[in-house]
């Protein structure tokens, strides 16, 4: 540097020391922004239809060629190779199978616009060409009629399910009622009820009958053709002839289904939608608790600790807890909260249902407690640097008027603070939405059966695991050695953490800058 | 000397009780290890203009500071003497200064206005003894404007915020407020320091006002000011009182030989 120095005149030195940063600065916004395009382009790509080939390719661990409807996911070049990973189906494995074909073994490949992407209800995929439609009467309804039988399908559908829940699920809780009261077997009461559950039981299996009669006999590749129940189809594309508008229509509709859905085949389709729904409540419920407590601890640190050592070492300490790993804080949390206070909580209240856990078990209130520790710092922080940002005038102006300290500090002092405390829970929202390690020991799970919201009393469940998309996506990255689609869910996944967590911050920035106008000095 | 109120002029070394609205008994007072006022002993009368002029850092703000206990905010200030104001010492461990603060109003030297609506800052005061009546404060709001000259001012935006005034109708605004109290004494620090001639004359008028209902005590740099509006004088150095007396007799024929430096601009 000294040896630089004495090259450069002063002016020169400055203008290096100005490009130097300058070069850094941009090269910092190059990695952010390519980072940003990677998720966006990886991410979208999820939802975007791909084409279907007819390939005619070599197997190699089968030894035969095999000619197959297929989706190429992703290239990827291992040794200077190129490789493609391949979705196919055949008739040997109608529901989809997957493989990695070499450039070389590649024998003919061309657009196949007459086979279709179906996706089934569970979240798996066939690609084959449909032929024709099948009911209990005719054979061969065309593929045209598709939306009225479908229609008709769902209506069976819906009559079973009807009286699945209506009658059936009625004899049952009667025939219960007959066990408690201790009925004997032959009572005209139960045979009654038996009888009648015979009854609807082969209703039902004959409307199942009826509306498993309509199929969808589709021909693969191969020329092999396949049975497909129509119950089972949730919808088809023929994405190597879709225009662009198609495209977008059917784009739209998987980010529908992506946002609503609950994940299949283990995280690998389907939607996020309880991930997203478990991320944005665990948000809230961890914002509601840090916040009052973050401001009451700024507020005592700053207005009214002694101005000594002791209070200098608690504030290096807080600041110092900001980086603190974060699994130190899930440990934390899984020792104090859950086996503590959960145990405790469970050996006064709950003491009837044990030795099974009630609060005594990983779930979203104590996730939100541990994060809620996890950001404290931050919102203490930034609360400390908005309080200092408080004229001295307009403290002394109100305790001129006779104000109390405590009225000073809630009609003067924290009004003008508030936007320095939005700031603070912005970044503990930014960094609660983001965790992931923690997280997975306190309550966020790969797979909830249940959302920790529900029409059941007292409707929120506050000890129910959730899911997070941040245990998503980690989940996802396991996928992704082996399942191209899996992967890009990951991205998919990712593009709309970066949503969520952008729409939280849009929205405190939003009330902060009102508030900041509010307040203007 | 042109006076806007005239009325008889009182012996303050030797000032009757009834008419004395602050009483400084022995006042001294340190920051820390410093000692900021040095036994100081002064009868402030009622109802009538007084002004503190000295040395910057002589301790003229913390001697009107002491009036409303406002050092108290200092946590390294402690004070030995008495100020007997209302027939009690508010310089008592046990004076409620709450109540202090709302019968001695401060006005500082830059406009401090709470980053509310004019009408919130008004009634800042107001609400914090409780008073939650609409009608009520409207009526207060309205009369404290009135009386610091700033009501058809602001009579059409009471609820826009109180920083788009100007300077002038801020200080205005922040006199309303202590007014507001209705307080015995108002205690002004440099009020005009940071305002134009023009707008220094008005507030200068709304002393001369304001003191049929109060006691005033201002702080003031400005020579012409103090022998301007106020009827007695002190006058401060390294925080002793030098000289207090009428303002014509002190700034004609002061009776110290520091008072005549001073106000001559010997030095300070
Ligand atoms: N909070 C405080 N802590 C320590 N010392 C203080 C404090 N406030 C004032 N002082 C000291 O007390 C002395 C008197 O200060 P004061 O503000 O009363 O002066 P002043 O006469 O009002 O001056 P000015 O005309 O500049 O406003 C100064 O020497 C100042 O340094
Ligand atoms: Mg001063």
């Amino acid at each position: 540097m000294t040896s630089v120095n004495r090259l450069l005149s002063s002016s020169q030195r400055q203008s290096f020391v100005i490009s130097a940063t300058a070069f850094l600065a941009s090269l910092l916004l190059i990695a952010l922004l390519s980072i940003l395009l990677l998720i966006l382009v990886r991410g979208g790509a999820y939802f975007w239809p791909t084409p279907v080939y007819e390939l005619t390719f070599y197997d190699q661990l089968q030894n035969k060629q095999k000619t197959v409807y297929a989706q190429q996911r992703q290239r990827t070049d291992s040794s200077g190779e190129k490789v493609w990973q391949v979705d196919y189906s055949d008739e040997n494995s109608p529901y989809g199978a997957k493989t990695l074909v070499e450039a070389p073994d590649v024998i003919a490949k061309k657009l196949a616009p007459e086979s279709a992407q179906i996706n089934l209800t569970d979240g798996r995929a066939v690609l084959a060409e449909p032929v024709y439609l099948t009911s209990a009467e005719s054979a061969d309804i065309p593929v045209s009629e598709y939306a009225s039988v479908q229609e008709k399908v769902h209506a069976l559908t819906a009559k079973i399910e009807d009286i699945r829940e209506t009658w059936l699920s009625d004899i049952h809780q009667k025939l219960a009622e007959l066990d408690v009261r201790n009925v004997d077997a032959d009572a005209p009461a139960r045979l009654n009820l038996n009888a009648s559950f015979d009854r609807w039981q082969s209703e039902i299996i004959l409307l199942e009958q009826r509306r498993d009669a309509f199929q969808m006999k589709v021909v693969f590749a191969s020329g092999a053709s396949w049975q497909l129940p129509l119950s089972d189809i949730d919808s088809f594309y023929f994405v190597s002839s879709q225009s662009l508008w198609e495209k977008w229509a059917m784009a739209l509709s998987s980010i529908g289904t992506f946002l609503t859905e609950s994940p299949k085949q283990a995280n690998t389709s389907g939607g996020v939608f309880p991930a997203l729904f478990g991320t944005v409540l665990m948000v809230f419920l961890m914002t509601i608790i840090v916040t009052p407590f973050g401001v009451l601890a700024a507020v005592y640190l700053s207005e009214y600790a002694p101005d000594n050592g002791f209070t200098a070492a608690i504030r290096v300490s807080v600041s110092n807890m900001a980086g603190v790993p974060s699994i130190v804080y899930g440990v934390f949390g899984l020792g104090f909260f859950v086996y503590t206070l959960g145990g405790s909580l469970d050996d006064l209240f709950f003491a009837d249902h044990l030795p099974s856990p009630t609060m005594g078990t990983p779930g979203v209130f104590w996730a939100a407690l541990t994060m809620a520790i996890l950001t404290l710092p931050v919102v203490i922080v930034a609360t400390e640097e908005g309080l200092r940002r408080v004229p001295d005038g307009l403290k002394a102006g109100s305790y001129a008027l006779g104000a109390t300290k405590a009225e000073t500090v809630l009609y003067t002092i924290l009004p003008i603070a508030s936007p320095g405390i939005m700031t603070g829970v912005i970044l503990a929202i930014a960094r609660a939405a983001g965790e992931v390690a923690p997280l997975m020991l306190v309550g966020a799970v790969k797979f909830a059966p249940n959302l920790p919201i529900d029409g059941e009393f007292p409707y929120l469940h506050l000890d129910r695991q959730f899911m997070h998309l941040g245990v998503l996506i980690y989940d996802g990255a396991f996928h992704s050695q082996t399942d191209a689609k899996g992967s890009s869910m990951m991205f998919a996944a990712c593009l709309l953490l970066l949503v969520v967590v952008f729409v939280l911050n849009i929205l405190a920035v939003i009330l902060r800058t009102r508030l900041r106008k509010r307040y203007l000095l | 000397m042109l006076k806007l109120f005239e009325h008889e002029t009182l012996d303050v070394g030797n000032l009757a009780d009834q008419d004395t609205a602050i009483d400084v008994q022995a006042l001294n007072l340190w920051f820390g290890q410093k000692q900021v006022l040095h036994d100081i002993s002064m009868r402030i009368p009622k109802n009538r203009i007084t002004s503190l002029i000295g040395q910057s850092g002589c301790g003229k703000s913390t001697l009107i500071s002491a009036f409303n206990r406002l050092n108290d905010l200092y946590s390294g200030c402690r004070s030995q003497g008495s100020i007997i104001i209302d027939g009690r010492d508010i310089n008592h461990a046990k004076e409620n200064v709450s109540r202090l603060r709302t019968q001695v109003g401060m006005v500082f030297q830059r406009p401090n206005p709470f980053p509310m609506s004019i009408y919130d800052n008004v009634s800042y005061g107001l609400r914090l003894q409780g008073i939650r009546v609409r009608r009520q404060l409207d009526d207060a709001v309205e009369q404290s404007l009135r009386d610091a000259a700033l009501w058809e001012e602001v009579k059409d935006r009471l609820f826009e915020p109180a920083h788009i005034l100007s300077g002038g109708q801020q200080q205005r605004l922040v006199i309303a407020r202590a007014l507001a109290l209705k307080p015995d004494i108002l205690l002004l620090d440099e009020p005009t320091s940071a305002l134009d001639p023009l707008t220094t004359l008005f507030i200068e008028e709304l002393m001369a006002e304001l003191k049929k209902r109060c006691t005033i005590v201002i702080v003031t740099h400005n020579m012409q000011q103090a022998a301007r509006v106020s009827d007695y004088t002190a006058f401060l150095h390294q925080g002793q009182l030098i000289e207090y007396t009428d303002s014509d007799t002190l700034f004609t024929m002061p009776d110290k030989k520091q008072t005549e430096d001073y106000i001559t601009g010997r030095y300070g």
